[in-house]
């Protein structure tokens, strides 16, 4: 099993960052929403620091994707439909887009807070946004829109997937389509 | 502990004191306590006091008159996220507003009770407010002793009315506050 992509398939490392990176934004898409709603109080604060954590982990490997891909391009998509493959150049695109975007405004809208960003518990973030409550209303308001366009578009983006019976999603598994 | 040592002054008029005398603030000895309900738990913490300037009539309570000023910036809480919250730019923004000030409009003394009516500032929004307690004597000390006394006010303000309203999903809108003050007569 090799580690880099070639031409006809993923290799291990796109595949492991690839299903890493969808578990952790699918869990922290719904244990964010989760947090926004609840009752805070003293005995449940931890779960936004432990949601900023996953969060800025996500926006690592989001890095170290966007990396190892320059290095090892991944393979061309499996001959489709012209405007299926349109599609699903825009949603890897748009995916890209927000994966960079979610985590942003999460950490812009948190240092509009005036409250330390510390992840893993012992790391505090420099703030990238100043302490302002506009910055914060903003910040949070785009964060709350562009994790429900994620969510659709992960909806799409599964849809497409699993509907596609031509080994798409076996050469993301397994790495090769056959 | 205050009460059983003490014996409110302000109901103790004596003639020898006719008009206002003028005490000063130990700083040290003072502190503004708050707290405010957080989903089931509270927050709690000090706020240092930073300046006051207190006359007191103890023959015509109507006549003495306090303002004091608060260290906002300096505040503390029982965790360290509640005080950076806090002074953070949605709820106080000590950034822009450091200090909170009070300064009486009336002053009424009755039985064993005051009560202060005054304004207070905060985050730059001045609003009515009508404070409770009483003076107290420290331990040991004589009685008609008055050269160092103790201020208890206490009372409560919606911050919302003062735009302090950020995260009001998570934090209660009402907050308490206790004002423990030493006083020390000038000579
Ligand atoms: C891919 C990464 C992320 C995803 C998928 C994600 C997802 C979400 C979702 C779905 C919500 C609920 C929004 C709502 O309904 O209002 C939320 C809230 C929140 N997120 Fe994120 N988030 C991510 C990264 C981050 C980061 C990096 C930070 C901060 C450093 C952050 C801070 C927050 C905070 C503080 C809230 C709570 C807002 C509130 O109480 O209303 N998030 N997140
Ligand atoms: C949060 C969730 C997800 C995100 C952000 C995501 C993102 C992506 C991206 C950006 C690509 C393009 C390849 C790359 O640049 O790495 C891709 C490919 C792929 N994803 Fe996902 N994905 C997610 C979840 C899923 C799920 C749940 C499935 C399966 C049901 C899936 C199946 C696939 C498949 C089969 C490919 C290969 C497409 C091709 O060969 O052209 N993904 N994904």
């Amino acid at each position: 099993m090799s580690a880099a992509n070639d031409t006809d398939g993923f290799g291990w490392v796109s595949r492991t960052i690839h299903w890493a990176m969808a578990l952790g934004v699918i869990g922290a898409l719904g244990f964010g929403t989760y947090i926004a709603r609840m009752e805070v109080n003293l005995s449940n604060l931890w779960m936004f620091a432990a949601h900023k954590t996953v969060g800025i982990t996500l926006l690592a490997l989001l890095v170290l994707r966007v990396v190892w891909h320059l290095v090892s391009r991944p393979p061309e998509p499996l001959p489709a439909a012209p405007w299926k493959s349109a599609v699903a150049r825009w949603a890897h695109r748009a995916f890209y887009l927000l994966l960079l975007a979610v985590p942003l405004s999460g950490w812009v809208a948190s240092s509009a807070t005036g409250i330390d960003t510390v992840v893993f518990g012992r790391w505090t973030l420099p703030a990238i946004a100043p302490a302002s409550e506009a910055w914060e209303e903003a910040g949070f308001a785009v964060h709350s829109v562009l994790t429900k366009l994620l969510a659709l578009l992960i909806l799409l983006h599964i849809a497409g997937a699993v509907t596609r019976r031509d080994g798409t999603l076996r050469r993301m598994i397994a790495g090769r389509a056959a | 502990m205050l009460r059983a040592i003490a014996l409110l002054l302000l109901a103790l008029a004596t003639p020898l004191a006719a008009a206002p005398v003028d005490y000063r603030l130990d700083t040290d000895g003072s502190r503004v306590q708050y707290r405010v309900a957080f989903g089931t738990d509270e927050i709690f913490g000090v706020m240092p006091v930073e300046d006051a300037a207190v006359a007191l009539d103890f023959a015509m309570a109507s006549n003495s008159s306090v303002s004091v000023t608060m260290n906002a910036a300096g505040a503390t809480a029982n965790f360290p996220f509640a005080a950076q919250a806090l002074k953070g730019p949605s709820v106080l923004d000590t950034g822009t507003h450091p200090d909170i000030t009070f300064s009486t409009t009336a002053f009424r003394a009755s039985g064993n009770d005051a009560e202060v009516d005054g304004l207070i500032t905060i985050r730059g929004v001045t609003r009515p407010i009508t404070l409770r307690g009483g003076l107290f004597r420290e331990r040991g000390q004589e009685p008609g002793d008055r050269s160092e006394l103790l201020v208890r006010l206490t009372g409560a303000v919606q911050r919302s009315d003062f735009g302090a309203d950020g995260f009001s999903d998570m934090v209660g809108d009402r907050v308490e506050i206790e004002v423990l003050a030493r006083i020390l007569r000038d000579e």
